[in-house]
């Protein structure tokens, strides 16, 4: 295994097996550039530039989830306030579709509060939102390589999201309906959200893969 | 008879030529059999009962029509612009990687990142491309966040706004020409070919007004694609291979005799009477491939 800078990897034609380990994965930021480079240079790459781009618009997310057997609640996109309450009623849950949101969503109970969300995510009216409807209770956890301090259907869908869209380090938004829990978005994590235990849980997995012998940028 | 759905914005129809080119590839569909509706935001949970999708749309993996993309590929429909032409097209850093990898002929090109802004380095880009140099954001399109500058200063200050957004930049040699070849290619064949000539005293195609919010727009020169040089139609398909099979623009430069790529776009623009002013067939080509 040889660990190195992402700006030392964007610079070089390094090909090998790529772990780009990430606080923060979002488009244009150096986490998406560091995937996209070495999808050009031809090398596997967890994540993929694709995945990057896919897990954090919710509609996708959701999409690719849901074909992959992940529980998830339906959702609509729309820039209309109206079609929201005519389609979903009350209460929702709306996410952002546009990855610049760190503020992961907003819960709306009545009209009001619906139009306030609306607004503000859709960086007043510019991109759409994703509304699903709020059934039970909203979870936010870490995930790390798919593992996670929740128990239950919880965890297996922290493991099956990484399955599917294999971000080493995320946060997850997932709703918690009696036993059932169902996947609601994803997104980065703060540089300060990371702890140490959390790097053990990270140092943990880079050890377990390094017997494989991958690069590592990060 | 395929349901084709074209997926629009308001601003789509606020220009009168792009307005009556939409009608064009709606009439044109339906003259040959197809249906053809418009749909806005309101309506993408409607695309599963369609059989192809025709985005207008600007596309960027960050704007809605990349959701509309993905979602109609995912489906197995028929996407224009799929969303990986989008990926590759809506970030520059990825195209010119894409280029260098393949060797495609394209303008002299270095990548920045926030680490590169000193001086040293800065006198090390200004030595390989000469001045001034052209600054591109990845995320251009209708030549907005490009710009050029011919010192340090004005470089850190163009490069400054320009990472609000991304954590890298390309920075380009600036090669003056009278205009830029515009090739359309669809499914690897060259579809159209124009010259978009730059407006007197300007630098590119689309030029803001000092002091306004407005752009001027330098003229748009048709040309019948039989009659545009061999060499240039070559460059430009070679560029789109390493992007894919679907609906592109290619800008192109002639200099010194060479053809070198400017960018490749996907989603170009088709306004009546500018590209399709000698190619009135694009419309029934584009529907053709978007139902075959």
């Amino acid at each position: 295994m040889h660990a190195m800078k992402p700006t030392a990897f964007l610079n070089s034609s390094i090909k090998d097996f790529t772990l780009n380990l990430n606080n923060d994965y979002r488009y244009l930021k150096t986490g998406y550039y560091v995937s996209m480079h070495a999808e050009v240079l031809g090398n596997r790459v967890i994540p993929s530039s694709e995945s990057i781009i896919d897990a954090s618009r919710t509609p996708i997310l959701l999409l690719k989830a849901s074909k992959a057997g992940i529980p998830t609640l339906p959702y609509l996109v729309t820039g209309s306030v109206k079609q929201i309450i005519s389609e979903l009623g009350f209460p929702l849950v709306v996410f952002a579709v546009n990855p610049f949101c760190y503020d992961g969503y907003s819960i709306a109970q009545n009209r009001s509060a619906l139009y306030r969300a609306v607004k503000s995510l859709s960086m007043n009216y510019k991109f759409a939102v994703c509304a699903q409807p709020l059934k039970g209770r909203m979870v936010s956890f870490k995930s790390i390589f798919g593992k996670c301090r929740m128990e239950g259907e919880v965890a297996k869908i922290s493991m099956k999201a990484y399955e599917v869209f294999q971000l080493p380090i995320c946060k997850l938004h997932v709703q918690q309906v009696g036993e059932e829990a169902y996947l609601c978005g994803l997104q980065p994590l703060r540089m300060e959200e990371i702890l140490s235990t959390d790097l053990e849980m990270v140092s943990e997995e880079v050890s377990r893969m390094s017997s494989k012998g991958e690069h590592l940028v990060g | 008879m395929a349901r084709i759905a074209c997926f629009v914005e308001k601003y789509n129809f606020s220009d009168q030529r792009e307005a009556v080119a939409l009608q064009n590839f709606q009439r044109t569909a339906q003259r040959m059999g197809h249906e053809f509706d418009f749909l806005f935001r309101e309506g993408i949970p409607e695309i599963p009962k369609y059989d192809a999708v025709f985005i207008r749309a600007t596309t960027d993996p960050l704007f809605t029509s990349y959701v509309v993309s993905k979602t109609a590929w995912e489906l197995g429909r028929k996407v224009i612009d799929d969303p990986e032409s989008i990926q590759i097209c809506g970030n520059k850093i990825h195209l010119y990687d894409l280029f260098k990898k393949h060797d495609v002929p394209h303008i002299p090109t270095m990548f920045l990142n926030k680490e590169d802004l000193h001086h040293k380095r800065l006198l090390k880009v200004f030595e390989t491309l000469g001045k001034p140099i052209v600054v591109k954001a990845p995320y251009t399109s209708f030549s907005k966040y490009v710009e050029k500058v011919a010192c340090e200063t004005s470089f850190r200050d163009v490069a400054k706004r320009y990472f609000r957004k991304s954590d890298m930049l390309a920075v380009q040699t600036f090669m003056p020409t009278a205009f830029d070849w515009r090739v359309g290619v669809l499914n690897r064949q060259t579809l159209y070919v124009c010259k978009y000539m730059i407006p007197k005293g300007r630098w590119k195609h689309g030029a803001k007004r000092r002091g306004k919010p407005t752009f001027v727009w330098g003229r748009t020169v048709a040309l019948k694609t039989e009659n545009a040089p061999a060499k240039l139609k070559e460059v430009a398909l070679k560029a789109c291979e390493v992007v894919g099979h679907g609906l592109y623009g290619v800008d192109i430069k002639e200099f010194n005799g060479n053809y070198v790529v400017v960018e490749v776009n996907d989603n170009p623009s088709i306004y009546a009477g500018y590209e399709d002013s000698r190619n009135k067939d694009l419309y029934g080509k584009i529907i053709e491939y978007l139902v075959d």
